[in-house]
């Protein structure tokens, strides 16, 4: 017998039907273009079409432009959630080298909720450490406010968002959610301190993970699967690849519905 | 699966040299298939890129311990001036007594280049053959790989290359619009709905599952590809008949 046919699992679920049997909620996506990258699903309808087919109750995403073209702001980013209101909630994407925009989009944070719901760094490729005073004012309105910083992390040491920079992060702020995005890929050294020596504010963010043989298992020994958020930079990863690559880890039932859902309840409640 | 027949062929077998996940024999490799419910596999040496020739030899010695007739195996190729492997018809003629079904090759990390002139002979026998050559050791130089579809078009390979995670379309999609017998594997290919694309445009019976064992577990391919939203016929094709087709196509 394999793991999709153990009777009344959350895998069994999921190969019968398609979903797991519960809310999935994906909290690191993307939209639209990106010059790296053939997308033929990258713009919202596509994308919330496929969410729902892979029964993902919600998306947190940053808009690719939000990050990677300056000119692009994320209130076009809000007016794309409020299209798919059920579906779509969107990280202000941070870019360091722009203080002046930092500061005018964050005026309007209230204004944007529900569809926001935190902020979004991408050090690696903005060329600015996380710990740079550039990230400040944002790291502090998140941090006053209890909200979700999604990172890029990755593994390997002496770059803009390695497990020692993250570590200082967590160390300075105890009340924003840190979501180390990847889970520092490959660090587990870090990965496990960023939990750890945090104020309980600190998860590993799955995105490029499910599907790597034993890695899931390895966190869930490392800091528990309630410091587990699932992910998957849709629309660069597949919905039913992730949750497969969850699902078919061995890890018990309990592990799964944390990594997939209940973690992510906690964290932002029922109504988000 | 008991509802569908899965046939891996992007799997290895053996102990890698730096460490890691591994499947030792045969009895870990097919008790983690069966975890996942995989019926069959093409199966390398993991360290055929550095252990060669011993890992021929070595395949062929792990799949005795497969009592099943699950497992197939990979004999890698060298450029034939050096006389490292048996004349083409000796080679290949020692195939079936070993299990192997499939050649590959590793240009980058065994040093040579990969056209006519080196490999040429062996190459030509195989595709007479029809032996299906994975291409898994072109370490992600594209234009290699072009230059070495041009020089063998007449070719039935397996693309099985893990180069990172984000989607090739662009440079998948030419080889497989401009060679017949090029096929693509899906480990690693995680673009959303990305596999019923690529059935749809160049056909089913060109798109093959694979897990790249053991660095990626058998499940997250499996669930992508049931629920790509191809039909259920085009979902078996890929999970496991191309394969046995191709290799039972084999003349060996
Ligand atoms: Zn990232
Ligand atoms: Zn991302």
């Amino acid at each position: 017998m394999s793991v999709w046919n153990e009777t009344n699992s959350v895998a069994e679920h999921c190969w019968k039907h398609g979903n797991p049997g519960f809310p999935v909620f994906d909290m690191h996506g993307h939209m639209g273009p990106h010059y790296a990258i053939y997308f033929k699903r990258g713009e919202a309808a596509d994308m919330v079409a496929h969410l729902k087919k892979a029964g993902v109750a919600k998306l947190a995403f940053t808009h690719h432009y939000a990050l990677w073209e300056p000119s692009y702001r994320n209130a076009n980013v809000c007016e794309i959630c409020k299209e798919f209101p059920e579906n779509l909630r969107f990280y202000v994407g941070i870019n360091p080298h722009y203080p002046e925009i930092i500061k005018e989009d964050l005026a309007q944070f209230d204004k944007w909720r529900p569809y926001v719901l935190g902020i979004k760094m991408l050090a690696g490729y903005h060329k600015v450490n996380v710990t740079d005073k550039s990230y400040e004012y944002a790291l502090k309105f998140a941090d006053e406010r209890g909200l979700p910083v999604l990172n890029h992390t990755w593994g390997g040491r002496g770059h803009y968002n390695d497990g020692p920079s993250m570590l200082k992060l967590v160390e300075k702020y105890h009340n924003a959610k840190f979501f180390h995005g990847h889970s520092i890929f490959g660090d587990y050294e870090y990965a496990e301190r960023v939990v750890k020596e945090s104020a309980g504010n600190s998860y590993l963010e799955l995105t490029a993970v499910p599907g790597e043989n034993g890695m899931i298992e390895k966190f869930c020994e490392l800091v528990g699967s309630e410091k587990l958020i699932f992910g998957t930079d849709l629309p660069w990863f597949d919905e039913f690849q992730a949750i497969g690559g969850v699902v078919s880890a061995k890890i018990s039932d309990e592990a799964k519905r944390n990594i997939l859902h209940d973690n992510v309840e906690r964290i932002l409640g029922k109504e988000w | 699966m008991e509802d569908l027949f899965f046939f891996d062929s992007n799997c290895s077998i053996g102990m890698p040299m730096n460490g890691g996940n591994y499947a030792a024999d045969a009895a870990a490799l097919l008790s983690e298939m069966d975890y996942s419910g995989v019926e069959k596999a093409l199966v390398r040496y993991i360290n055929t890129d550095i252990a060669i020739p011993y890992s021929n030899a070595m395949v062929a010695e792990l799949l005795k311990g497969d009592t099943q007739d699950r497992l197939t195996g990979v004999w890698t190729i060298l450029p034939s001036q050096c006389h490292e492997l048996p004349e083409p018809d000796e080679f290949f003629g020692s195939f079936k007594e070993n299990r192997i079904g499939a050649i590959t090759l590793y240009p980058v990390e065994h040093r040579y280049v990969p056209c006519r002139l080196t490999l040429g002979k062996l190459l030509d026998a195989a595709a007479e053959r029809k032996v299906p050559v994975l291409l898994n050791g072109f370490a992600g130089k594209w234009s290699e790989l072009y230059n070495f579809m041009k020089e063998f078009p007449e070719l039935t390979c397996i693309y099985v290359e893990r180069c990172g995670k984000w989607g090739s379309d662009r440079n998948i999609r030419p080889l497989l619009e401009n060679y017949s017998g090029f096929h693509f594997e899906t480990a690693g290919y995680w673009v959303p709905e990305g596999i019923a694309d690529l059935a749809n445009e160049y056909g089913a019976e060109r798109i093959l599952y694979g897990s790249n064992f053991p660095q990626y577990n058998h499940g997250n391919g499996m669930l992508q590809l049931k629920y790509s939203g191809l039909s259920a016929e085009k979902v078996a094709l890929i999970a496991g008949k191309n394969l046995e087709n191709l290799l039972k196509g084999a003349q060996l």
